[in-house]
């Protein structure tokens, strides 16, 4: 499989690319005359990300958007595939080499409230990435650095001595961006950055990071259920299913053209906040039986639920096709 | 009020909970009504005091919170008081019912559904066993689920999410009631699961001819199925509107924010449009309109408090800039905005 799956600029190197992804997860703990039960949570998943560019990732819950998050910062196991940061196969890398790749990528979580360590200052906090790779030898060292952090992602100048709790859930969010940023990444791995986080102060985040892949020209691969603001910051989307992805296009096509009929589905669910327009919206509806992934079904994932289904879907699993330039879609029959 | 003989009306209500870092404020003034059949969305940031509102409806304010000030009345009575309190436990789970946001935390996880579901109309409306579990079979049914027979002898972990979501749906329909309120229905699923579920109080509204009020933080999802609109700020309401009229014209400038930020899905700007800084805290509000602090329009007569005042054809709003914009002799002029 050496099809490439469209960056969004074409002559620079990817400095992100995913061939091939399998990840399983290992289900119980098996016994001697049993063999280890495994639960495929991931399987096929390839893909690039250009630098500079963010890439979406879509699905619902249990699609696999974390895992793969998790794979690509090598923090859970491939079964199967590669993982290509900026030409290196970092797939197997292990001990130092490993740690110095690792601090090429970060991550940002979801949950402000969780990730952060109320105990530390946002000072402790910012600079544990700094002095655990030794970029600074102690925390005097990294006051200067932290600082700037702060001052960077918004955050008042006296916040350094300060705990988490003192912060709102926006700034919380924020102080999770300065320590992300401190190693100076070019991937950043955002996982529902925004989503624990309210209407008015979301933009205020989203805005952040825009700002920052501008300035700093990272890369994002930024995971959410949201499709409205995965629209807004994405150049181009993956939508998940079951573990697949099932289409990935530019925004604009994904958008205004969903090919693959779960695509159809899920975008026709999102409420838009407009009543006349929401009242004349037909919702596509299919059944609801979610896949068991322990056994998942033969053929493409999808096919318990789509009305497209044929004897080839329920036996053969499709492969992401060009059915557009740019445009891939796992689906036997749509184009 | 346009709208004839209002099951609920609350008026004024203050709520206030004891703290140890002194008394939040969560409920101040806040006013509305609602009629039969009617869907009321009340929107808001996490903290505004929609979930609180909900609870002193459904008399569930426990100490270190206390109802304070203002007035709720059920069909032209009042629910406050020790006479009011007795009226009120007589009409709650069966005229009045509720759906949380997090079904687990309400259903008792080792009681099956049946049990769960004929225990409601066995207590609130003396069937026998024998009848209750015939309701409840079709109670299932009318939320849409299958085999619904077969799902009362199962536990609420062998549901899904949505589906879990559907069995407090019934149960809270089961007594036939006037009015339902839904605190965060669909905030812990999936859209596609969430439009489902939408979909069917929806359904249950027109067939039962319910009155409902959703509260959400999603304004996508009030879009959908509210008739009027109640945006709440810092334990305040300062908007209310018919659903369409505060979705084209809002009046207050936290609305219109909250719109304009919320990303859409048809266009893209360069830029989301944000609300600079956080709300404030409610155990020391600022003077004045709560929203001055973040309000680009803000001016002198914000320091004080600003009334409810009808600002736009169908709606109302707290909003001293809203009122002069409204005001007769601007109207002429036009608005180019
Ligand atoms: N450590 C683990 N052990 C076993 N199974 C796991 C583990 N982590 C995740 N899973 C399972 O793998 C599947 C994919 O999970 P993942 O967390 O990647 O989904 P997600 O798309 O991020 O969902 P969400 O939107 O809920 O965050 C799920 O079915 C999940 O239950
Ligand atoms: N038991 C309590 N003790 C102290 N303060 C409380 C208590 N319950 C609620 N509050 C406070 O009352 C205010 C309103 O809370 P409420 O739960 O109504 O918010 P909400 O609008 O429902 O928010 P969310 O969207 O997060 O659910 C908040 O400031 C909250 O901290
Ligand atoms: S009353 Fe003043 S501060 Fe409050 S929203 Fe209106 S203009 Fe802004
Ligand atoms: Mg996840
Ligand atoms: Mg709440």
């Amino acid at each position: 499989m050496l099809q490439t799956y469209g960056t969004a600029r074409a002559g620079t190197a990817p400095i992100l690319k995913v061939e091939d992804l399998a990840v399983e997860y290992p289900l119980g703990k098996g016994f001697l005359w049993k063999p280890k039960r495994t639960f495929s949570a991931l399987d096929g998943i390839s893909f690039e990300l250009a630098r500079g560019e963010t890439l979406g990732l879509v699905g619902e819950s249990g699609s696999g958007k974390t895992t793969i998050g998790r794979a690509v910062l090598r923090r859970v196991a491939a079964a199967r595939g590669r993982i290509i940061f900026d030409g290196k196969d970092i797939t197997d890398l292990a001990g130092e080499k490993l740690r110095r790749i690792r601090a090429r990528m970060q991550l940002v979580l979801q949950d402000p409230y969780a990730s952060l360590n109320p105990r530390m200052r946002v000072l402790d906090i910012v600079a544990e990435p700094l002095l655990v790779h030794g970029v600074v030898r102690n925390l005097e060292e990294a006051r200067p650095r932290v600082r700037e952090l702060l001052r960077l992602v918004g955050l008042p100048a006296d916040a350094h001595e300060r705990h988490p709790h003192a912060f709102s859930g926006g700034q919380r969010q924020r102080i999770g961006i300065a320590r992300a940023l401190a190693l100076k990444p070019e991937l950043i791995v955002a996982d529902e950055p925004v989503s624990a986080l309210d209407v008015s102060v979301r933009a205020q985040v989203v805005n952040l990071l825009q700002d920052l892949q501008q300035q700093f020209g990272l890369s994002y691969l930024f995971i959410a259920h949201d499709l409205s603001v995965v629209r807004h910051i994405s150049q181009r989307v993956a939508i998940l299913y079951a573990g697949r992805v099932v289409e990935l296009a530019d925004r604009e096509a994904i958008y205004t053209s969903p090919r693959h009929p779960y695509t159809e589905a899920l975008l026709s669910a999102v409420p838009i906040a407009n009543p006349s327009l929401q009242r004349a919206r037909k919702r596509i509806v299919y059944k609801s039986e979610v896949p068991d992934l322990v056994n998942p079904p033969a053929g493409c994932r999808f096919h318990t639920r789509c009305p497209w289904a044929s004897d080839r879907c329920r036996t053969e699993a499709p492969p992401l096709m060009e059915k557009a330039p740019k445009h891939f879609v796992a689906c036997w029959h749509r184009d | 009020m346009s709208t004839p003989e209002p099951l609920l009306e609350v008026e004024q209500l203050r709520v206030e909970f004891e703290t140890r870092a002194g008394i939040v404020h969560a409920l101040n003034d806040v006013s509305f009504s609602i009629a039969k059949g009617e869907t009321l969305g009340i929107v808001g940031e996490s903290g505004s005091g929609k979930s609180v509102t909900a609870q002193a409806v459904m008399g569930l304010v426990d100490l270190p919170g206390r109802i304070c000030g203002g007035d709720m009345r059920w069909r032209g009575r009042s629910l406050l008081g020790r006479e009011g309190q007795r009226y009120g436990r007589s009409i709650r789970g069966k005229e009045v019912a509720m759906v949380f946001q997090d079904p687990m935390t309400s259903l008792n996880p080792l009681l099956t559904i049946g049990t769960q579901l004929c225990e409601v109309t066995e207590r609130h409306l003396g069937l026998t066993r024998a009848q209750a579990r015939g309701r409840a079979e079709e109670l299932l049914a009318a939320v849409g689920i299958s085999a619904p027979a077969r799902r009362l002898g199962q536990h609420p972990h062998e549901l899904s999410g949505g589906m879990r979501q559907r069995v407090m749906i019934a149960m809270a329909i089961a007594c036939e009631p006037k009015l339902l309120i839904a605190d965060e229905p669909t905030t812990a699923l999936d859209v596609t699961i969430q439009a489902q579920i939408l979909e069917l109080i929806a359904e249950l509204q027109q067939k039962l001819g319910l009155a409902v009020i959703l509260i959400t933080h999603d304004l996508g999802v009030v879009a959908g199925l509210c008739h009027r609109v109640a945006v709440m700020y810092a334990g305040r309401i300062v908007e209310s509107a018919d659903a369409d009229a505060l979705f084209t014209h809002p009046a207050h400038p936290y609305t219109q924010g909250l719109l304009r930020s919320t990303p859409s899905l048809d266009v893209v700007e360069e830029r989301l449009a944000s609300i600079e800084g956080t709300p404030p805290s409610l155990l020391d509000p600022p003077p004045g309109c709560p929203f001055r602090p973040r309000c680009p329009v803000a001016f002198h007569r914000c320091l004080e408090m600003p009334p409810m005042a009808p600002v736009i054809a169908g709606g109302e709003a707290a909003c001293w800039w809203a009122m002069e914009r409204a005001l007769p002799e601007n109207a002429f002029l036009g608005t180019a905005d």
